[in-house]
């Protein structure tokens, strides 16, 4: 056994895997880009595509992460693959290591896509910097959706799961200011947007095109760093329910 | 002395004011075929589901390898050796035969490649089909095959035979003898009489979390060929006990009670030796009801599958 070839292969099927399940990769795609095709380049132009290149970033790497950890993981769970694989030498981390890939793989290309947009149609003119520093953000910024994702896979039956993703994230999409500016929103809901991880991920993404309500950067990355952190620990918690109390 | 692979010792089980398993001991040794028979909600799967450390016993132990079962998913070492085949097992549906076993044959140091796995399973004609689109019965030979990626010393496997058509069925027996013939000890349940007496050096009978009976399938057979006959006889002891078949009596007046592993002689011969007898009763051994549902339940799929 090679550990190496453990966790590459683990990654690789589940690429593949979630690769051939186009009720997935359809949306997953298709719904950050044709958003952001249609409200930021067919019905803005300038600063605003700019902007929403940010928040539609924000929204499109949420999906990947959220769906293809909660549905694959209950879906694991009640079909009894997580169980034998538990049973296996299979390093756990290996798991959620290829599931988290798999993610981050689907927030690449969301990215890409999204800039090809905004460059070719939209006319967002930024540093090359600028690019890479937005993408740099988005991409660890899956995590602490992927976490989110993990929970829900954790503890919903496989039928539930996609109904509950759709109703965590399409809110806090909406809470975060990825569809309609958050300072166009009612200052309640200003202030409520700081519990939403999504809100300071993309109020990041906007600094780097100073575009954002600026607050301190060290106050979103603290924000964000400590809602993973305690997404992380109600994910081993419900881990270990898990293995505690059901097969 | 060598370490026995599995050591069950007072497992008891329950879920709220139900007993699943009260006080279940077993032992394994190399080489051995164990085949825990049982109706439908006997427990079976909660036993193999405590040993492998997937339900916690309300008291009692288990050990593997000698080392407590509670290590089993933190020691790498143990895990290497196992196999396990569970009743509800599914694949990832988008993956092949091939990339299947694939990834499991990646998990053991010592096991068999992917390739060797894929001819475990027959399944060489299918080995780039989609798991979701096999038969149910070309589904379970390649879990089984999974089970065997380890090279494992200690196998399990819950009901693997179920909705096998007749064929399937015996030649996965085949290799189950063939494991057997390699030193693996195997744990296996099943609800098929015919199944346990085929495989198994030793059958525990499970009937509502107990072990009712247990022994070698020719014990077990001998068990359910006693008949209990109570009657009323003028008969003295000496000439009941002369009948044929006949290991024990007891009496109260003329209520007489025989236990015979011959019923059908000793009643042949109890009513030509006493014309008066009456309120003729033969009733099953009141060792385990279960069994002899089992016994029946079998003989029915026997007849079916005929």
């Amino acid at each position: 056994m090679n550990t190496a070839a453990i966790y590459r292969k683990e990654a690789w099927y589940d690429l593949i895997s979630v690769w051939r399940t186009p009720g997935f990769v359809i949306p997953s795609l298709a719904f950050p880009t044709v958003f952001y095709l249609f409200f930021g380049v067919v019905f803005n132009s300038g600063a605003a595509s700019a902007y929403m290149l940010v928040t539609y970033g924000c929204f499109g790497i949420m999906g990947p992460a959220m769906f293809n950890f909660a549905m694959n993981i209950a879906s694991d769970r009640a079909h009894g693959w997580l169980t034998l694989k538990r049973l296996s030498p299979m390093p756990a981390a290996a798991y959620l290591l290829a599931k988290f890939t798999t993610s981050l793989v689907f927030a690449l290309l969301i990215i890409v896509a999204l800039f090809s947009i905004a460059a070719v149609f939209a006319d967002v003119r930024l540093h090359s910097g600028q690019w890479l520093l937005l993408a740099l953000v988005l991409l660890p910024g899956t995590t602490p959706f992927a976490l989110i994702g993990l929970i829900l896979g954790l503890t919903l039956s496989d039928k539930a799961a996609p109904g509950v993703v759709n109703l965590i994230y399409l809110p806090m999409a909406l809470l975060s200011g990825l569809w309609l500016p958050i300072h166009i929103m009612p200052t309640l809901l200003q202030q409520a947007s700081w519990i939403w991880p999504s809100y300071h991920l993309s109020q990041i993404g906007l600094k780097i095109i100073a575009m954002d309500q600026g607050h301190a950067l060290w106050l979103h990355l603290s924000c964000l760093l400590v809602s993973s952190l305690l997404l992380a620990l109600l994910a081993a918690w419900s881990f270990t329910r898990m293995t505690g109390a059901k097969v | 002395m060598n370490i026995l692979p599995l050591q069950v010792n007072g497992l008891s089980k329950r879920y709220a004011a139900n007993t699943v398993l009260a006080g279940v001991d077993l032992t394994l040794a190399a080489g051995e075929v164990l085949c825990i028979l049982g109706p439908n909600g006997a427990g079976k799967t909660t036993l193999i589901s405590i040993i492998l450390g997937l339900l916690k016993a309300d008291s009692g132990e288990v050990r593997l390898f000698g080392q407590l079962q509670a290590g089993i998913s933190r020691s790498n070492a143990l895990r290497q050796k196992l196999g396990v085949m569970m009743q509800i097992g599914s694949l990832s549906a988008n993956l092949t035969v091939f990339e299947q076993c694939d990834l499991f044959s990646s998990y053991y140091a010592n096991g068999y490649s992917a390739a060797e796995l894929v001819a475990l399973a027959g399944l060489e004609q299918h080995s780039k089909q989609r798991f979701g689109r096999l038969s149910g019965g070309q589904k379970q030979r390649l879990l089984f095959a999974l089970a065997l990626a380890a090279k494992p010393q200690l196998v399990f496997l819950d009901e693997p035979t179920l909705g096998m058509d007749v064929a399937a069925r015996r030649s996965l027996w085949q290799q189950i003898r063939q494991l057997k013939q390699q030193g693996v000890a195997v744990v296996l349940t099943t609800h098929y009489l015919e199944e346990a007496e085929q495989l198994a050096d030793r059958i525990l009978v499970l009937d509502q979390g107990v072990i009712v009976a247990g022994g070698s399938p020719a014990e077990l057979k001998a068990l359910t060929q006693y008949k209990v006959i109570s009657c009323h006889s003028v008969l003295d002891n000496a000439a009941l006990l002369a009948l044929p078949g006949v290991q024990q009596l007891n009496r109260d007046n003329n209520h007489i009670i025989l236990h015979s592993c011959q019923p059908e002689q000793t009643v042949k011969a109890l009513l030509l030796a006493d014309e008066s007898l009456h309120q003729l009763e033969v009733l099953p051994v009141a060792l385990e009801q279960a069994f002899l549902q089992l016994t029946q339940a079998s003989q029915t799929t026997e007849e079916q599958a005929a």
